[in-house]
């Protein structure tokens, strides 16, 4: 009698598991996988190379941001495969996983130094992280590039690293000057989620906002709160815009969402960390973006691309596509590197990639990098949430 | 005083979620003297449920059932397979540590916790999954006073909340089952002695400890919109704190804790500093604790000499 | 629940009747009469060999988050082990050794403290705190207690993510204390006497130097009065109290010398990072600390040291996921050989697994020919594993997410059944295994790294309720 009750529930819990995991994978698995049918967006028709290397990839695989460590992961491997389709080369990537902790990328890097194979790496995602590493990288010389660490002074401080998205301080003035010229924002309420990359951008931000003459007041929430209803209903009536330089967009979504029900107009102005058609999606909000076109609006080279992606992976924001552009550098450069007719190595790598041009990319501009790192000529994009969702150009 | 009003709905809203998920701490300590640490991930597993079944029968825009029984359906999958969860973690990981020291479930639970979590990015991915309420009941239907707005979905999530917590309390005082496992949580020799089934009885309380957590995760799907492999840990370390704060093992302590939470939250983030939130809340936790050594409704500690 | 009428004497004395048994029996009892002494000298003869015998900077790392690891187990198996105080507010002592450090080392008040003077700053601080924060214990006892020094904790990395703007009436700029979520970069080095500690390497003979005396004090600590006295009023305050033990103090004691040692790590951690991040101290780390010290067996000095090498130690081995490939069939054969009794009945559960996954393979290759048509993952079991595992190219994520259910459904029913239901679960539960492992989670290091270490707590625990070193001992109910 107890026996049998016992296989009765087992049976339910295998039963109602199937159901989950197989409701849980189908984002992931419609179609074909997508490296057959199309070719590298950026690359593609150029002869086959005959090039081997390891590239590490280090970022919050695990853990409370692993949303955007997994979304970075999987476009860094959807780089590799599309490469390798379309050059013939065969690179391979090796992960490490930081859950966006210091002190796991200062054990991490050790790992990626030890081992031989690994001629550059792409991350780690936050800036602390490149505080923690950035003498590790250095000293060994390896060539690390980061797909979203912001802080302006990281690539000052560390020789070997360089990164594909501009900084604080090209990111402030822009949303600044959009907000106090265009918007006529009178009253800026500025929420950081008390994370680095927000506490930077705010910072820049409100100085931009005070010497434009706008009222600024300043708030924080923690990115792991599970409801902003107070926020948002404590946001002061003559508040013309809220800006909120946030890294989740779904935190954001459900802002836009209880600002509407406790009633409340003030416009939503989010920073690039909110650039995610699929997630954030208030209708009238503005959000800015460190490139023309990373979702496919227009470009029909970059849809393309972002079908394929979402084929294989599902859904994504902003954190993806400039590690694909990063990704694709260290590969650039390595193929760069065997084509002269030299293994790819450490130091190779290292000197291809301050050398790198790249007329097209995934970013929809070219990628050059200045003397120290950064990406040239960076320009900030304003875009605009229409009725239905979708995101127009307005700037 | 609409703001306060406001303020107070938004703090229930959060509170009655909290103490949901307080009342799966705060059961199973009263009878097992153990912190289940994996709870969170329970109600975390009941959110997911909760956001397939919405998927599989059309999603928020497109539903192809009425909105009533959609919402049903929802609760009583998410809560059935919460339950079902609660009781294999109990059988597996729990029951072989019966007589062991009182520590060593809590370092079992920690491993279950981060199995479930692993499993969830594992089988769902990491993307955030929004139920996306407002294309199901959209905000502004719901009460409309002046400035004061409570919306439907905030209604029905404190609402649900009521209910099974009138239920719980019905079932423990008026119940046999309810009389068993007061017993057992009396004492849980002299209950075996007296030919009550104990095992029985707590797979009985994890099992509806556990619905209840399912039920806190559709809820918070359906107002707080996010259901992601993380939210269990947080929501257990409140749900773990409400159960404390109110007395841990005490049942109308639990809810008392999930609501004080709740409501401090949302007094303090809107009218001191949403900044300083957690601070003012901890603090305020903590001079409770130092008035209440037991918390609000714990009886103090007997100790047997 | 003890068994009715057996206390603990009598445990013990069952203990002692069964004694060691079997072929490792000899060796066992040597060791046992190696006195402590040499046994923790050749320990740290060992590790401070470690270094010489490799120079791979990833294992000097892991070196030292091990000895991190088992200096912050040891001083919280005072608190926790000796004491009986559950202190879930550890970590804050462990994060304000690692800001003070950085407070007298750095340039974020311009201060630069010579290391001899600064880390003795950092110790009575940190004990202060420590005294402080372990006021509470007067009043509040077990998991009250626990929950208000979380608070503790909580409120550290609040106030470290939160104090980088205090504006203060006699000042004109805000005041930046921590950093923010920014933290302090850019630490001095520390440098003892003469020698300059700039590499890992250096410290991690640092953190041994560190261990040892630490290792040596707490041992004679255990054994002195104090030791005797935390013990006593872990086992019954009350009667602790009446036989005059001053209860209280020793409370306060105990959370003092946990603080002062966490703190002491903490320093050495911020030198080592040369900075502090307020993401270095949120509540994970308190969970792998308390992992790592009832792992090993709370109460225990080896225990500490044990569970720290395991929990630094395992989730770094589990990284790479060739090692995590290798570990996982080790495991696999070895709990066969370890439940499988007699030889007879392993050898045909090996041959029937064997069997059964050829069967499977041709059967589908028949009936469902792209079910084995994806890339298999390679490696160095790739060849042996081709014609055995499956590996489909379509739905592979799918079919992968339902095998690991199954898998875990069939692990649990072996955990149950006995006897011949247990055989039949088994075979295709392995098969289940390696399918899911070749498919799905070799794809995903870093989640399948959780999903062992979450694992192995489970089943660690379960086998061993008191810790790997720990004794067993009858507690009082609450």
């Amino acid at each position: 009698m107890k026996k049998s009750r016992f296989w009765l529930l087992l049976a339910l819990v295998a039963a109602l598991a199937v159901v989950a995991a197989s409701c849980g994978g189908d984002d992931d698995d419609e179609g074909e996988p997508a490296a057959e049918d199309t070719t590298a967006g950026d690359t593609g028709g150029a002869e086959a190379v005959d090039c081997t290397a390891s590239i590490g990839i280090m970022g919050p695989f695990t853990g409370d941001v692993a949303a955007i460590g997994q979304e970075q992961l999987n476009w860094a491997k959807f780089a590799v495969d599309q490469f390798n389709e379309g050059r013939g080369t065969s690179f391979e990537l090796v992960e490490g996983d930081t859950q966006l902790d210091p002190a796991q990328a200062a054990t991490v890097a050790p790992q990626f130094v030890s081992n031989s194979d690994i001629v550059a790496v792409v991350g780690p995602a936050g800036s602390q992280e490149v505080e923690a590493v950035g003498s590790i990288y250095g000293n060994a010389g390896i060539a690390f590039i980061s797909p979203s660490a912001t802080a302006t002074n990281l690539t000052e401080d560390f020789e070997t690293f360089f990164r594909v998205v501009p900084t604080d301080a090209d990111q402030g003035p822009t949303d600044a000057t959009y907000m106090a010229d265009e918007l006529g924002a009178q009253n800026v309420l500025i929420i950081d989620d008390q994370t680095s990359y927000s506490t930077g951008l705010a910072d820049s931000t409100t100085a931009a906002l005070e010497e434009a003459g706008v009222t600024v007041s300043r708030e924080s929430v923690s990115q792991d709160q599970t409801d902003f209803s107070a926020l948002a209903s404590g946001v002061a009536d003559d508040t013309d815009v809220v800006f909120l330089p946030w890294q989740v967009a779904a935190n954001a979504q459900l802002f836009g969402n209880q600002l509407a029900e406790q009633g409340k107009d003030a416009v939503i102005f989010g920073s690039d960390g909110l650039f995610s058609p699929d997630d954030f999606k208030i209708a009238g909000s503005y959000v800015s973006s460190f490139a023309p076109d990373i979702t496919g609006l227009d470009d029909p080279a970059i849809q393309e691309l972002v079908a394929a992606f979402e084929d294989e992976y599902g859904d994504f924001g902003t954190f993806g596509p400039p590690t694909y552009a990063a990704t694709t550098v260290v590969m650039e450069a390595a193929t760069a590197v065997c084509e002269g007719g030299e293994e790819p190595s450490r130091e190779t790598i290292l000197e291809q990639m301050g050398q790198t041009d790249l007329p097209e990319s995934i970013l929809g501009q070219p990628i050059r990098f200045t003397e120290n790192g950064d990406i040239e000529d960076a320009t900030f994009f304003i875009f605009q949430v229409a009725e239905d969702g979708s995101y127009e150009l307005v700037q | 005083m609409d703001f306060f009003v406001q303020q107070l709905v938004n703090g229930v809203t959060l509170g009655s979620v909290y103490a949901l998920i307080a009342l799966g701490y705060s059961m199973v300590y009263g009878i097992l003297k153990l912190l289940n640490f994996a709870h969170g991930e329970v109600y975390m597993m009941g959110a997911f449920i909760g956001y397939f079944v919405l998927t599989a029968l059309g999603g928020a825009s497109s539903p192809v059932l009425p909105v009533a029984p959609l919402l049903v359906l929802m609760f009583l999958a998410g809560m059935l397979g919460a339950g079902l969860l609660g009781v294999v973690i109990e059988r597996f990981a729990y029951r072989p540590l019966r007589n062991a020291p009182r520590i060593a479930p809590l370092i079992s639970a920690i491993g279950v916790s981060f199995f479930l979590q692993a499993s969830a990015l594992l089988l769902f991915s990491a993307q955030f999954r929004t139920y996306d309420t407002p294309q199901l009941i959209p905000f502004s239907t719901g009460i409309e006073a002046g400035p004061l707005r409570i919306s439907l979905v905030r209604m029905l999530v404190i609402g649900s909340a009521i209910v099974l917590m009138v239920a719980l309390t019905l079932l423990v005082s008026r119940t046999r089952l309810g009389k068993a496992m007061r017993a057992v949580s009396y004492d849980r020799e002299a209950a075996a002695m007296m030919g009550i089934d104990v095992d029985r009885v707590i797979v009985a309380t994890f099992f509806i400890g556990s619905v209840l957590a399912g039920a806190a995760g559709v809820m918070v799907g359906l107002v707080f919109e996010r259901v992601f492999h993380f939210m269990g840990f947080i929501a257990g370390l409140k749900g773990f704190t409400a159960a404390v704060i109110g007395g841990i093992g005490n049942i109308p302590g639990a809810m008392l804790g999930g609501l004080l939470i709740g409501l401090a939250e949302a007094f303090s983030a809107s009218y001191i500093s949403s900044t300083f939130q957690n601070l003012i809340v901890f603090g305020i936790l903590i001079v409770i604790m130092l008035v209440r050594p037991s918390g609000l409704l714990g009886s103090p500690a007997l100790t047997k000499v | 629940m003890p068994r009715i009428g057996t206390d603990e004497w009598v445990e013990q004395q069952e203990l002692r009747t069964e004694y060691y048994t079997g072929l490792t029996a000899p060796a066992r009892r040597a060791f046992d009469r190696v006195g402590p002494g040499p046994r923790f000298f050749a320990f740290l003869a060992i590790c401070a060999a470690f270094p010489f015998l490799t120079d791979s900077p990833f294992l000097i790392r892991v070196g030292v988050n091990v000895l991190l690891f088992a200096l912050l187990a040891l001083g919280l198996n005072i608190v926790v082990g000796w004491a009986g105080l559950l202190d879930l507010g550890y970590i804050a002592f462990y994060g304000f050794g690692a800001y003070m450090y950085a407070w007298v080392s750095s340039s974020q008040f311009d201060v630069h403290l010579p290391t001899e003077l600064a880390i003795p700053l950092v110790v009575t601080a940190s004990a202060l705190l420590g005294l402080l924060l372990g006021l509470p214990s007067w009043r509040l006892v077990g998991d009250y207690l626990a929950i208000t020094t979380l608070f503790f904790a909580q409120i550290f990395v609040e106030l470290a993510l939160n104090l980088d703007r205090i504006n203060l009436p006699w000042r004109d700029q805000p005041l930046d204390l921590t950093g923010g979520p920014n933290g302090i970069p850019g630490l001095d080095p520390m440098r003892i006497l003469t020698i300059d500690f700039l590499q890992t390497r250096d410290y991690f003979f640092l953190l041994l130097v560190v261990f040892a005396l630490v290792v040596v004090g707490l041992y004679y600590v255990n054994e002195s009065r104090t030791g005797r006295g935390w013990r006593a009023s872990r086992e019954d305050p009350l009667a602790a109290e009446l036989m005059t033990t001053p209860v209280n103090r020793l409370k306060l004691l105990a959370f003092a010398m946990g603080a002062a040692i966490a703190g002491l790590t903490g320093s050495i951690f911020a030198a080592v990072q040369t900075g502090v991040f307020p993401q270095n101290f949120e509540v994970t780390l308190l969970i792998m600390i308390y992992a790592a010290l009832i792992l090993g067996g709370a109460g225990s000095i080896s225990g500490a040291v044990l569970g720290a090498v395991i929990v630094a130690s395992v989730p770094e081995i589990l990284r790479t996921p060739e090692n995590a490939r290798l570990l996982f069939y080790a495991a696999l054969v070895a709990v066969l050989v370890a439940t499988v009794r007699p030889w007879q009945r392993l050898a045909a559960v090996a041959a029937a697994t064997v069997v059964f996954g050829v069967a499977v393979h041709e059967l589908v290759s028949l009936a469902w020919p792209a079910g084995d048509e994806g890339a298999s993952a390679g490696g160095s079991l790739g060849w042996l594993l081709d014609s055995w595992i499956l590996v489909p190219a379509e739905h592979q994520d799918t079919i992968g997410n339902v095998g690991f259910v199954l898998m875990v459904a069939g692990l649990l029913a072996l955990t149950v059944l006995g006897g011949d239901r247990r055989l039949v679960v088994l075979v295709p539960t392995i098969y289940l295994a390696a399918f899911v492992w070749e498919n799905r989670l070799i794809a995903q290091p870093s989640v399948t790294r959780q999903l062992l270490f979450g694992a192995l707590l489970v089943a660690m625990m379960t086998r061993r309720p008191h810790g790997l070193l720990g004794t067993p001992r009858v507690e009082n109910p609450i």
